[in-house]
């Protein structure tokens, strides 16, 4: 795998450091209205995008920071710089 | 009476030549045939204080040794590491002095018996450190003493590059969760047998932290006494 991935406290490092949180899904669904499809929907369902996604990461073996990066799906490659959230 | 005794879980198989008891540690200050260099050096022993909170800058530590603004910096003042992990989180080594008392605050806790700590330093110590990791210790744009986050020996680790000399001399601080203390000893000495790597005692550790930083008052013992 040469995925590298750059964490906004350490800089760019090598993918094995690096535990994947999922899919971008956006902010928790207002519960409100919620039904236990859509909520399931929310918690299991992935668009899988063949091409650009936003996912989160956290830095496991190193500061432990969450982070989403943008990751191109069909090269492996992160293509964008990353927003600092924890 | 109840005494108390603090064991570190790192074992060298050296024989001791000086030791003392301090803070309830069993400290080895010097060991026979301790070599030219590189040396490793335990530390366990050493103070060392978690700060954590939403706005560090609201803790007041004394001048000299507030937290760094930027995460992996690091602040050495009397003997006093202050090093910035990310945004919510510092940590606080005392290398040479036994350290006050816990501040009552909440944001502190004191990690020393949860982690190990080793010093690697001396002639091609970066040389042994990079047999063993793949994080860049000699990057140029990086102004020592730093830290580094991330695996060393695959194990995750807090490591502060201390002094970078000629080619691979320099010396770096090591910590890690205390399990790991035998394997990674066990790992870092064998890394290191090409280059007459050996087990070192804290005066040796003291005398490097004083040539390398020579601000430092090594020969000082301020803070709690043993």
């Amino acid at each position: 795998m040469a995925l590298t991935i750059t964490c906004p406290v350490c800089g760019k490092r090598n993918g094995y450091e690096f535990r994947y949180g999922g899919e971008d899904k956006g902010p928790r669904p207002v519960e409100e209205g919620m039904t236990p499809r859509s909520w399931c929907d929310y918690v299991h369902m992935n668009a899988c995008v063949a091409g650009v996604q936003k996912e989160w990461w956290c830095h496991k073996n190193g500061c432990g920071a969450w982070f989403t990066i943008h990751r191109n799906t069909l090269t492996n490659l992160e293509v964008e710089g990353v927003e600092v959230t924890s | 009476m109840t005494r108390i005794e603090r064991r570190s879980p790192v074992q060298f198989k050296g024989r001791i030549k000086k030791w003392e008891v301090r803070d309830n540690w069993t400290v080895a200050l010097a060991y026979e045939d301790e070599g030219q260099g590189p040396f490793l050096v335990d530390l366990s022993h050493i103070t060392r204080w978690d700060l954590q909170d939403k706005s560090l800058s609201r803790f007041n530590q004394p001048p000299g040794k507030e937290v760094p603004e930027l995460p992996g910096s690091c602040r050495l003042q009397d003997g006093v590491l202050v090093t910035r992990m990310n945004r919510t989180q510092a940590v606080i080594w005392h290398l040479l002095s036994g350290a006050p008392d816990l501040p009552a605050e909440s944001g502190y806790t004191d990690v020393s018996d949860a982690t190990i700590c080793l010093a690697l330093f001396g002639p091609n110590a970066l040389a042994v450190a990079e047999k063993l990791c793949a994080l860049d210790f000699l990057d140029p744009g990086k102004q020592v003493p730093f830290l580094l986050q991330g695996p060393f020996s695959h194990v995750p680790c807090q490591l502060v590059l201390m002094e970078r000399g000629r080619g691979f001399d320099g010396g770096l601080l090591l910590t890690c969760s205390r399990g790991y203390a035998e394997s990674m000893v066990h790992a870092i000495l064998g890394a290191g047998a090409e280059f007459g790597l050996k087990p070192a005692g804290k005066e040796r550790f003291t005398d490097w932290l004083g040539t390398a930083f020579p601000a430092q008052d090594t020969s000082s013992r301020k803070g709690k006494p043993a």
